[in-house]
């Protein structure tokens, strides 16, 4: 006997009794394993996806796009607004941007593509050939999509509307879902685009929360008066798709539930069947001088024993199944133990101690009140 | 004063809709250190007495006094206390746990205690009766009659006033029957009392009293 045992007697009974029908009792332990290995993998496996969306979605959050409000018959934005939005951004990156569509050529192949005429393109975005100019004087940037689609490299010609340019860059590809995408696009000078005024803003924050703040200072110095602009933050989609995979997360917590509560279920049935059988012995310890409440300790204590080892083998087995999960989706085994990931654990845990206490308190009380003399009787 | 004694014990049964009178009226009483056998034919209600005797069961009508004080009005867990202060039990199917050693049964009534002196007290009374080799061995590595001598130490672990046997000997050859009774002689020498309750004719050699049964009455 342990020190543990020697303290709480009921342990030792348990252990005992449940050591009697080994496979029984591992059965049972295992509809437990199962169930805690469902909660915790399954919450653990929502928030890899989580994690992993949100990284290939990028720092999309902390951009802002000023577009006319033309719902008030706005059609453009001309210098005034975008002095206006560069005052009210501070130091946040701000590319006005004239767009078009037009034909791509280069050589035999032609495309039509969005035609972007911007003067800093360097502000937004970065090259990954050639060089992202932060003034764009003479030449063209291309976007990834469009240097794939004509085999474009920096150094090349292309006719753009009629014009040539040197292609000076090409444009990393950008992830997200901005309305002001580079990767099928071509960006010149914004003097080559023939448009009034600007089509839209570009506004690159340093952070979704100051993304957020110079959104509430462009509306409010832009559109005191009148309704001038629109300004879409893309933060407002990220903040979606991450209560989207709240519902997911909770949707799969809840079918693990279900099976940790069959499991309970199955934990009942055998401490039912258990406790008929041994209908004799616990009458002998309820003669010899066994209180009602230390029997039902006893069997509680079995039930619980089963739900504790149960639990704890589930939590190896799906910290050991949310590690190869991270590691495939982030490649980053370690990312496993988030405070949110460890929520989930304990979660589980809790969930399989809860279980198996309330399946155990029935048959336990059940046995507890059953008369000795009748539990005796041969 | 007698250590137990029951004064006009009825025990009704209702059987759908029709009352059976187990026990009509039964006045029995025990001294310390008497050794007395209860002798009937099958449902003469016996067991029944024994079950009152040893607060298992409560009586319909009629008083049970153990060492003086009336226990039928006590509640279970005072009755549970009184059995497992005063009263040990042997029975026919000798009861013991199966996944305890011969020790661990004997000192089984004690076990919510956690008293350290438990298991020296449970040593020495298997070694009283001789199974001081057996200490380590489960029942099922013990004959019939070694395991009823275990039943036997744990009846005693708590030294109560009176061990109740139900058939002790019934499930044991003639010459084992014997040691069994020899060892409860013994206990009653030491101011114990026995009750058992047996078909066993050979038992009335041993006893300082014979109490027959019959019907739910005492035959006088």
């Amino acid at each position: 006997m342990n020190r543990l045992e020697r303290r709480f007697p009921a342990l030792m009974m348990a252990r005992r009794n449940l050591s009697r029908s080994k496979m029984r009792s591992a059965l049972a332990a295992l509809g437990i394993v199962i169930g805690v290995v469902a909660i915790a993998s399954l919450g653990l496996f929502g928030s890899a996806l989580q994690v992993s969306a949100t990284q290939s979605l990028g720092d999309i959050g902390s951009d802002l796009v000023v577009s006319p409000a033309f719902s008030e018959g706005v059609q453009s934005l001309d210098d005034r607004d975008v002095r206006q939005i560069r005052r009210a951004a501070r130091d946040a990156g701000v590319v006005p941007i004239k767009q078009s569509q037009g034909v791509v050529s280069y050589g035999e192949e032609r495309t039509v593509t969005t035609i972007y005429g911007i003067e800093n393109p360097g502000t937004a975005w970065v090259a990954s050939d050639g060089r992202v100019p932060d003034q764009l004087r003479s030449g063209a940037l291309v976007g990834s999509s469009v240097a794939d689609r004509l085999d474009l490299t920096t150094g090349n010609t292309v006719t753009v509307g009629g014009q040539s340019y040197r292609v000076v860059g090409v444009i990393e590809s950008q992830g997200g879902f901005s309305p002001v995408n580079p990767n099928s696009a071509v960006v010149v000078p914004p003097s080559a685009v023939d448009v009034d005024g600007y089509t839209q803003v570009l506004v690159t924050a340093s952070s979704g929360a100051a993304a957020n703040q110079t959104a509430t200072e462009i509306r409010d110095s832009l559109n005191r008066r009148e309704q001038r602009v629109t300004v879409f933050e893309l933060s407002s989609i990220t903040d979606q798709i991450g209560s989207l995979f709240d519902v997911i997360n909770t949707f799969l917590l809840a079918i693990g539930s279900i099976s940790l509560v069959v499991a309970g279920v199955s934990i009942l049935n055998v401490m039912l069947m258990s406790t008929v059988e041994r209908r004799e012995e616990i009458g002998v310890l309820r003669a010899v001088g066994f209180q009602k409440r230390q029997v039902l300790r006893i069997l509680l204590a079995e039930a619980v024993a089963l739900g504790a080892a149960g639990g704890l083998i589930g939590i190896l087995l799906s910290t050991g199944a949310g590690a190869l999960i991270y590691w495939q989706t982030l490649g980053d085994p370690l990312g496993v133990f988030t405070l949110q990931n460890i929520g989930y654990l304990a979660l589980a845990y809790g969930f399989a101690l809860v279980t198996s206490t309330l399946s155990g308190l029935y048959p336990a009380w059940k046995a507890a009140n059953r008369p000795p003399v009748e539990a005796l009787r041969s | 004063m007698p250590v137990l004694e029951t004064v006009d014990l009825v025990k009704e049964y209702d059987t759908g809709g029709e009352v059976l009178q187990a026990l009509k009226g039964v006045d029995f009483s025990i001294e310390a250190g008497e050794f007395v056998s209860i002798i009937g034919p099958s449902g003469s209600g016996k067991s029944t007495l024994l079950n009152m005797l040893g607060l298992l069961d409560e009586p319909t009508r009629g008083v049970v006094r153990l060492d003086g004080e009336d226990v039928t009005t006590l509640t279970d867990r005072e009755r549970t206390s009184a059995r497992k202060r005063t009263i040990g039990f042997v029975f026919q199917q000798f009861y013991l746990l199966p996944t305890l050693t011969a020790q661990e049964n004997v000192a089984i009534p004690r076990l919510f205690d956690t008293d350290p002196q438990t298991n020296v007290d449970a040593a020495n009374l298997l070694r009283r009766v001789g199974l001081g080799d057996r200490l380590d061995h489960r029942p099922n590595e013990l004959s019939g009659g070694q395991k009823q001598r275990v039943a036997i130490a744990r009846s005693l672990i708590n030294s109560p006033r009176i061990v109740l046997a139900d058939e002790p000997t019934g499930n044991l050859d003639r010459k084992t029957g014997r040691k069994i009774l020899e060892e409860f002689t013994r206990i009653c020498n030491e101011g114990v009392a026995v009750v058992a309750v047996t078909h066993d004719e050979q038992v009335t050699d041993y006893v300082d009293r014979v109490v027959e049964i019959v019907d739910g009455e005492l035959a006088r």
